[in-house]
């Protein structure tokens, strides 16, 4: 069984004068450890597909499953647990500083003060955003912010980590850095899946896909997939 | 004919081999053996040399073009190896070279857009060589990030993979998109066409 499948998934938005589908007939299975981009074009329905298959919002028709099962119908436990969508805007209600942003959702679930703040410092190390916990949200560039916000998610130990567009407005040379974080997190078993607006985003990933016009194109599963010698992103780091 | 003549007529080099060694020669001065090795390090996997004497033989079209020249090496042997420099000629050459290659590269995209273009009137093959052309972009997509080799210190080696990476993830989102473009407009094709009898 896979970690994520989503089967014949349709989703369809209507406007006042027609209907547009976003997603049409789209299959997609993610195993446990794998980093999984989808590359489309502005207005392709690539976030769409991310918060569909985080369980953000629901299909019209076909199902996704996390672990067998139905997120549409456990998305509540699902969501800011096991799955985790990475949400790279902040909240100032959720703390003026990096740390207080990664603590809250940990105490938001119940975790002791001093504990959330432990396991929010342990993932800021894990995303290379420690040097910047007791900065304030607004001193953070746009690299140092998906650091920070793959940190908030990372800290709620998912199995799945979704990320929209990761490396948009990021620096060129802090770009590999991001991909290489992501890359690391793969390999240590958290499935990603990812989608990039540009290509330079489906560096180090182990399945490249396209939706172009609400089809997924490419393989939908690992086994499909072509099999490419082990590469990692420049920069990588073992530590990333 | 005059000097100039000859090497004008002559620096119409065609050996992607003599080129790489030039490049390398351009980027600092080196012994024939050494610049054996530094190409074997280099082109590892992209060109080849047929065997050491290949270098000798390359050096010399090289010098009867003017592109490099030699100077005295500093081995303490009877006689000294020559060590071999990019003339400012060879400078200039290089990077000419280096621009044309582009414009071979645009030339192979326009030869596949004809060749695409020649199954308009059957747009389902044109679809399938597009699919196949867009799996082929998907796997390149991740080919150019290979890490540097492993205990290398040749700086300039890294660069180069750094450069050859971005410039390949660039150009394959290019493809990418036109794929998209390429889908509709056989689309557009397949609709106008009268249905079969």
């Amino acid at each position: 069984m896979s970690l994520l499948t989503l089967e014949a998934v349709e989703k369809r938005y209507s406007g006042p004068s027609r209907q547009r589908i976003v997603l049409r007939d789209v299959t997609l299975e993610i195993e446990t450890g794998e980093l999984v981009v989808v590359w489309g074009l502005k207005g392709s329905g690539r976030s769409t597909l991310l918060r569909v298959a985080a369980g953000i919002e629901a299909p019209d028709s076909g199902s996704v499953r996390f672990e067998g099962r139905d997120v549409t119908e456990h998305g509540d436990d699902l969501l800011g647990g096991a799955v985790g969508y990475c949400e790279r805007t902040f909240r100032c209600a959720e703390g003026q500083d990096v740390l207080d942003q990664v603590t809250v959702g940990l105490l938001a679930r119940g975790v002791a003060p001093r504990r959330a703040r432990s396991r929010a410092q342990r993932a800021l190390q894990r995303a290379g955003a420690e040097h910047y916990a007791t900065q304030p949200l607004g001193w953070l560039d746009a690299a140092e912010s998906v650091r920070v916000a793959i940190a908030r998610t990372l800290a709620l130990e998912p199995s799945l980590l979704v990320i929209d567009e990761p490396t948009r407005g990021v620096d060129l040379l802090e770009r590999d850095g991001i991909l290489a974080l992501l890359r690391s997190l793969a390999d240590a078993g958290i499935a990603i899946l990812a989608s990039a607006g540009e290509s330079t985003g489906l560096a180090g990933a182990d399945r490249a896909l396209v939706l172009s016009e609400g089809e997924l194109r490419g393989a939908p599963t690992a086994e499909l997939a072509t099999v490419l010698p082990l590469r990692r992103p420049a920069g990588w780091r073992a530590t990333a | 004919m005059g000097v100039e003549r000859v090497r004008e007529h002559q620096a119409a080099m065609q050996s992607p081999v003599n080129w790489a060694l030039l490049g390398l020669v351009v980027e600092r001065p080196s012994y024939a053996y050494k610049l054996a090795q530094r190409f074997d390090s280099t082109y590892e996997g992209a060109l080849s040399l047929s065997s050491t004497s290949h270098v000798y033989t390359a050096l010399r079209s090289l010098l009867d073009r003017g592109l490099i020249e030699e100077v005295t090496g500093s081995g303490t042997g009877r006689q000294p190896k020559p060590c071999y420099r990019a003339t400012g000629e060879g400078v200039k050459h290089y990077q000419r070279w280096l621009i044309s290659q582009f414009s071979e590269e645009r030339r192979r995209q326009r030869l596949f857009t004809i060749e695409l273009a020649a199954l308009m009137s059957a747009p389902e093959l044109a679809r399938a060589v597009i699919d196949g052309y867009e799996q082929e972009c998907l796997r390149e997509a991740g080919q150019g990030t290979l890490e540097p080799q492993n205990g290398s210190d040749d700086a300039p080696l890294q660069l180069a993979t750094r450069l050859a990476s971005e410039e390949n993830r660039l150009a394959v989102g290019a493809r990418l998109a036109w794929v998209q473009y390429v889908r509709r407009e056989l689309r557009a094709i397949a609709e106008r066409r009268p249905p079969a009898r």
